[in-house]
């Protein structure tokens, strides 16, 4: 038997803004970091056209090159304290953009931060269910040829996140899958474990949108807050205090009635000069989140609002999974974990689905009664990991083994094993 | 990053976490493995938050390494003298594992930087455990004697199953690697990277830092191993430590980098291979690059006319019909 089977799987789960990664088996991830590399480009802009006797010196400071980058919150902190540093996002909006960025950052992320040997390992990695079939190779083969994996399976995140509330009460395969990150947001309708391909919706708004937005909202009030640092702030901002409110209109009488309980302080130092300052933090509190449930106050050009969204995602889906879809609505990623969020999506999504079912009998006249649908918007304190966390409990079962493409396959079939994925069943 | 680190990051971060939350109660349960298949435990308890047991197991020992009741011979000692009252070793270790410690975290330093320190060499236990053996024979080179009765050579566990040799003497210790690999690109990449690596000793500047050999048959220091042993398919590195490179802090550093190579070798083939797809990705996007340029413009031209959802005369075209 392979002794690799009796190791727990590595699980790493590489989103837009922070990369979740650990071992199969625990409840939380080993580390959440940005995912961020910061690479050192000195060594590359340095003209040939010195001469050739420097050719060695610039050869091995090249190789040297290679291994001087950072990833995660050194990245960060490396490219704020010099200038030597650049900064690249190897991933956009859910995709893998950047492949040498990628391929870094996995390097750091296996040998630095989990430290472990890639050729002892299953590894389970997750994609978008938008992802292309050419992009799934392509991470296939930097798997098995760099990193020596005896076994890989490239999971749907969207499919992880309704695993990860397989544990806690039932075991419901069924359902919408909420997905708001940092670049990407996408509501896919699941159905017994396979994802409704057809019907995914995606909203151009995502948790950097809510960024910006609070960034905006806190320039045009005249904020006292530098410039250089005013995203990082306003992405803190969101972060520490933003919620979601029933009603824009009460909670903006709220917040004038009784500023001191509702407008928060930021306290910061100026990154140039060292100097601290303070500023308020006033009504993006509750219109950061409202991005997402009343658009047009962000941008003219989408204006369906998140529920409404939903609610087209589960009609476009076939009749009979309809009513089990709109039980089950399960919230992932970071951008969800304003407080009571799923409370007002599920109030606004019953508002949508009564209206409608009224309408409907109404023009029965009253004949036929149907069956209430239920509405539940599914919450858990893990959000935050939730895709991650049903990554770790997939990978912990012994059939996840027999799941996985193995270094055998690879090396006799290619990279073309990794080309579909069965939870599409017949898609591609 | 060019060396590994001696202490484990998600062991030092679990730690400082504790620390600075020592009076909330967390409960806490986590497994994980490093590289040569070291598994690490660690779990508190919701009712004694201030003590942490970590459980430790090590790789199989290959039958010639001497181990004692599943540790390396003089890790016992080694951990006391590392971290004093702080640990306690528990007896018997839990299920599955070589070694438990109990640690207690309310016997911390007060002192913000010795408290540091000392909690990044709990991160390093494996160091400590591990590299016991090599320590005391670094130790005994240090002060120039050789204990009466070692062996002539001396087997070391670095892997599962795998161990390397040591040949102590007076003046210098000898420690030789043998070196394997699983995949065949790996074992190509390794020899040459190796072969590099004795090369680059012989720069200037580099006088005095150990010596270094790398032949592809076993090197006479191994007469007498077990046969296993001397199946190598990526060839035998030979160094020679002196007293010099084991001096006052240097032993640590020494002690790591040794009881980790094959680690680091492994790391560095890794690292060249992703080296290697950068360039070949680079090369593919310029050569496609010039693909580009070499198509014909009339293409391109031919397409925008297509695209056009209804047909526009040209003017030539338009003539000839206002003629007719």
């Amino acid at each position: 038997m392979d002794p690799a089977t009796s190791r727990p799987a590595v699980v790493i789960d590489n989103g837009t803004g922070y990369t979740k990664m650990g071992f199969a088996g625990n409840v939380e991830p080993c580390f959440i970091a940005p995912t961020v590399v910061a690479v050192n480009e000195s060594f590359l802009n340095q003209s040939r056209s010195s001469s050739k006797a420097n050719w060695l010196a610039q050869h091995s400071a090249g190789v040297m090159a290679d291994l001087d980058f950072f990833i995660g919150d050194e990245a960060v902190a490396r490219s704020r304290s010099s200038s030597t540093y650049n900064l690249s996002y190897p991933i956009r909006h859910g995709q893998v953009d950047n492949w040498d960025a990628m391929e870094r950052f996995w390097q750091q992320c296996i040998f630095n931060y989990l430290r472990c040997d890639p050729e002892d390992h299953y590894f389970l990695l997750t994609e978008s269910p938008l992802t292309a079939p050419e992009s799934r190779e392509y991470t296939g083969e930097i798997m098995f040829e760099t990193f020596n994996v005896p076994g890989l399976y490239i999971a749907v995140n969207s499919v992880l996140a309704l695993a990860a509330g397989y544990t806690t009460s039932k075991c419901e395969m069924t359902g919408v899958v909420v997905d708001v990150g940092d670049g990407a947001t996408h509501v896919v309708p699941v159905a017994d474990g396979y994802v409704i391909g057809s019907s995914i919706k995606s909203i151009p708004f995502t948790g950097k949108d809510v960024t910006l937005f609070v960034q905006q909202l806190m320039r045009e009030r005249g904020e006292n807050v530098p410039p250089e640092d005013s995203f990082e702030v306003a992405r803190k901002v969101k972060e520490m205090y933003c919620y979601t409110c029933s009603d824009i209109v009460k909670e903006f009488n709220k917040h004038d009635k009784e500023p001191a309980k509702y407008i928060k302080q930021w306290r910061g130092i100026k990154p140039k000069t060292g100097a601290p300052y303070s500023c308020d933090i006033g009504y993006e509190r509750f219109l950061g989140p409202e991005v997402f449930f009343n658009p047009e106050i962000y941008s003219s050009e989408f204006t369906t609002p998140l529920p409404a969204v939903i609610d087209k995602c589960i009609q476009s889906a076939p009749i009979d999974t309809r009513r089990a879809l709109y039980k089950n609505i399960v919230l992932s990623g970071g951008s969800t974990m304003f407080k009571d969020f799923h409370r007002r999506l599920q109030r606004d999504l019953k508002k949508i689905v009564d209206a409608r079912v009224l309408a409907s009998e109404a023009r029965f006249g009253g004949e036929v009664k149907s069956q209430p649908v239920e509405v539940n918007v599914v919450s858990h304190p893990i959000q935050r990991f939730a895709v991650w966390f049903g990554g770790s409990v997939l990978a912990s079962t012994p059939e996840f083994f027999a799941a996985c493409h193995t270094k055998a396959e690879y090396e006799e079939y290619g990279a073309s094993i990794c080309r579909t994925n069965p939870v599409f069943k017949g898609m591609y | 990053m060019i060396l590994l680190q001696s202490h484990s990051r998600f062991l030092l971060q679990t730690l400082m976490n504790r620390v600075q939350n020592l009076e909330k109660g967390v409960e806490l349960d986590y497994h994980w493995v490093e590289f040569d298949d070291v598994r690490y435990h660690i779990q508190v308890s919701m009712k004694n938050s201030h003590v942490l047991l970590l459980s430790m197991s090590l790789p199989t020992p290959p039958p010639e390494a001497i181990f004692f009741g599943g540790l390396p011979f003089g890790a016992i000692e080694a951990i006391k003298a590392a971290y004093g009252v702080l640990v306690q070793i528990l007896d018997p270790p839990r299920d599955g594992f070589n070694l438990t410690l109990k640690l207690n975290l309310s016997k911390l330093p007060p002192d913000e930087e010795h408290r540091h320190a000392l909690l990044v060499k709990i991160a390093s236990v494996r160091e400590v455990v591990l590299g016991a053996p090599l320590r005391v024979i670094l130790k005994q080179l240090a002060s120039r004697t050789v204990a009466p009765n070692m062996d002539r050579l001396v087997a070391i566990v670095h892997r599962p199953n795998e161990s390397f040799f040591l040949v102590p003497q007076v003046g210098k210790v000898t420690v030789v690697f043998p070196m394997r690999f699983k995949d065949s690109i790996d074992i190509v990449l390794a020899t040459s990277f190796l072969q590099e690596f004795v090369e680059a000793r012989r720069t200037a500047g580099l006088n005095n830092v150990p010596s270094c050999l790398w032949s592809s048959s076993p090197p006479l220091e191994l007469k007498g191993a077990p046969g296993e042993a001397l199946l190598a398919n990526a060839g035998f590195v030979t160094f020679v430590i002196f007293p010099r490179h084991v001096e006052g802090k240097k032993l640590d550093r020494t002690v790591w980098s040794l009881s980790t190579f094959h680690a680091y070798v492994s790391y560095h083939v890794k690292c060249s291979e992703g080296f290697m797809h950068t360039r070949m990705r680079r090369r593919v996007e310029s050569l496609i690059q010039a693909l580009d340029r070499a198509k014909p413009e009339l293409e391109n031209s031919k397409k925008t006319v297509q695209s056009r959802s209804f047909k526009r005369l040209s003017l030539n075209d338009a003539r000839t019909n206002s003629k007719s």
